[in-house]
């Protein structure tokens, strides 16, 4: 992972009619990392990626791609993009192989040669002569995914990419992705709702809501340890865990402290003695879930908000 | 830009509907001729000599002509009419059957209305597609400039038209021919002095470029509705509607002065050599600015609104 910035995001907004949908969004993207864009249902997400591919201008700020304006330099700094804006839609009444080879026309030089590597890659050598209304959805999104690396993208943008696929599929799909970040140095910028998904799948993950960007993260940043204990009587508990000198949290039926695993026998000990009975205890790691649903106060639909 | 339109081209003919065009094309111009054959045979007209009837027209021409409200190229007309029935009398020299070869590409240039139809069809439907499709943001996530790839399907478009047209002339040339046969007879053209003998074959091309131009007058408006209203059923239904009653409302106009900017006043160049105009104070020239800045205007509309929109679709 080079750390390179490819992908410069800056003071991006978006007002259509007076509905500012995008505030300010700043973001820097890095060569070999993926990143994640979640967000609950009218975040922006959409609205953000079709900017990033010039689907929509933006009304104020820009987005620089290899150091290339969107606005002004559409075509340089577009080059090195790969592209799936949510179902990668084909030409149906043609076959798979021509809509790769129009799609090949428009970059300059990709091959004949790449296209059938890239056909290799996605695994639909056995269907390629066939036309696309006759693929499954599955099948779409591999030929989606092959549009998308014909020109040997530094960048690749993709919005809610495994709509469709099934479980294998995901993991596949997950694998590959990974794999072109890792050895082609990709940086990889992908929404989804699946919170799961995006946890296998990113390095970092930037947190939309109602437009504004609320969060950027690792996902693999060090968790504080922390344990849950449910004990009975309860208030006893936690009186005991207070005298060591715990920080005692509710949750659920229990608590949860902050503690490495040594301190752990230690304690059970006391509460033992205490003539407290134990009924569980376990480590607990906040899911990406918990983090992301309290961030964004439940994940219901986001209110229109008028400027 | 070669390789766009080589895309457009290849998206057009792997669709079913273009072939049908096509076939469908051949088949009413197979039916035409068969029909003109059929009457011919079974009720054939009263051998009437050419003779009569030259002399009939050169009197009907002189009349007009001394009808004082012809424009100057209805005069040109009428005058040449009546010099070559004239020529054709004293020289003995016979006119071309209808039911000939080279009768039937003569007047092959009538036949063009329907790759009018055909392009309109397809001129509606070649960008609003792409946006019915989905497959607008594949092609615009492209390092490809918006106006370019518009520019790559105007032209499949009009490439499309005149593809058309020549299948239409090659038709109409081998279906007369297998039921017609070549007839005996001489083309004449007046050249402004003397009446000569002309190419019947130049003739017909001449007579078709200028057909050509209401194919491109509104095969362009229809280009344009498609790329703004992202709807090729509206697109095709108001161009369609208006080729039929656009010319109509020139005679309801034809007392205000605006009908000479109005664009089916222009579209039928071959007004000037075929004597039937509505609006007879006007000119070639000017019908040619007329055509063209309407041209203009139909494009600054679609490129204008195909490079700004956001692509929602
Ligand atoms: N053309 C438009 N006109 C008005 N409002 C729009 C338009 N397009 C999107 N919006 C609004 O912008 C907000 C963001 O939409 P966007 O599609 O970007 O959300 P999203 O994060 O992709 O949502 P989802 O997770 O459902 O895909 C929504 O509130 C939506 O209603
Ligand atoms: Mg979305």
């Amino acid at each position: 992972m080079s750390n390179e910035k490819i992908v410069e995001i800056r003071k991006l907004s978006k007002t259509i009619g007076k509905k500012q949908i995008i505030k300010d969004l700043n973001l820097d993207l890095h060569k070999g990392e993926i990143t994640g864009f979640l967000g609950p249902n009218g975040a922006g997400k959409t609205t953000t990626i079709r900017m990033m591919v010039g689907l929509m201008k933006p009304s104020q700020g820009d987005i620089l791609i290899g150091g290339k304006s969107i606005r002004t330099d559409f075509e340089e700094s577009i080059e090195k993009v790969g592209v799936i804006v949510e179902n990668p839609e084909m030409y149906k009444f043609m076959s798979g192989y021509k809509n790769l080879l129009h799609f090949a026309r428009m970059h300059k030089g990709v091959t004949k040669a790449r296209i059938d590597e890239v056909i290799q890659q996605v695994g639909m050598q056995n269907r390629i002569k066939e036309k696309v209304g006759s693929y499954s959805l599955g099948m779409r999104q591999r030929l989606g995914l092959a549009q998308a690396l014909l020109n040997n993208p530094e960048f690749l943008i993709l919005d809610e990419p495994t709509n469709g696929l099934d479980p294998a599929g995901i993991r596949e799909f997950r694998m590959y992705l990974r794999k072109v970040a890792r050895e082609n140095d990709v940086a990889i910028f992908v929404s989804s709702h699946l919170l799961s998904e995006i946890e296998l799948l990113c390095d970092r993950i930037a947190i939309i809501q109602n437009g504004e960007l609320i969060d950027i993260k690792n996902v693999n940043e060090h968790q504080q340890s922390r344990y849950y204990i449910e004990a009975k009587p309860a208030d006893q508990a936690k009186q005991v865990l207070e005298e060591i000198g715990f920080t005692v949290h509710p949750h659920e039926n229990g608590y949860l402290i902050d503690t490495e695993a040594e301190h752990i026998p230690g304690a059970i000990k006391l509460l033992t003695a205490a003539g407290v009975d134990l009924y569980a205890v376990q480590p607990h790691r906040t899911t990406l879930e918990d983090q992301f649903l309290e961030m964004t106060g439940g994940g219901e639909i986001a209110q229109a908000h008028t400027k | 830009m070669l390789k766009l339109i080589q895309n457009e081209w290849m998206k057009l003919w792997s669709k079913k509907a273009t072939w049908i065009m096509a076939v469908l094309l051949i088949v009413i111009l197979l039916a035409n001729a068969g029909i003109t054959k059929w009457i011919e045979s079974t009720s054939p007209a009263p051998e009437s000599d050419w003779q009569e009837m030259a002399t009939m027209d050169m009197m009907m021409y002189q009349d007009q002509l001394e009808n004082s409200d012809l424009g100057p190229a209805q005069q040109e007309y009428y005058e040449g009419q009546a010099a070559i029935a004239e020529y054709r009398l004293a020289n003995d020299a016979a006119p071309f059957k209808i039911e000939s070869l080279q009768q039937q590409v003569l007047d092959g240039h009538m036949m063009l209305s329907l790759v009018t139809l055909f392009t309109v069809i397809i001129g509606a439907g070649i960008v609003a597609a792409e946006f019915s499709q989905g497959t607008i943001k594949m092609l615009l996530t492209r390092p490809v400039k918006r106006w370019k790839i518009l520019t790559s399907k105007y032209i499949t478009t009009m490439l499309f038209g005149l593809v058309f047209a020549i299948l239409t002339f090659v038709s109409i040339a081998l279906f007369s021919w297998i039921f017609f046969g070549t007839g005996d007879g001489t083309f004449l053209v007046w050249n402004g002095s003397e009446v000569v003998e002309g190419s019947y074959w130049a003739e017909a091309l001449k007579l078709s470029a200028l057909s050509l131009a209401s194919t491109w007058m509104i095969g362009t408006f229809a280009f344009m509705l498609g790329t703004v209203f992202r709807s090729s059923s509206l697109a095709i239904g108001v161009s369609i509607f208006l080729m039929f009653v656009g010319v109509q409302l020139v005679f309801l106009l034809q007392d205000f002065e605006i009908v000479k900017y109005y664009l089916f006043t222009h579209t039928d160049l071959t007004q000037f050599y075929t004597g039937f105009m509505p609006i007879s104070d006007i000119t070639m020239t000017m019908s040619l600015i007329v055509l063209a800045v309407y041209f203009l205007i139909f494009m600054l509309i679609s490129y204008w609104t195909f490079s700004k929109r956001d692509v929602t679709a």
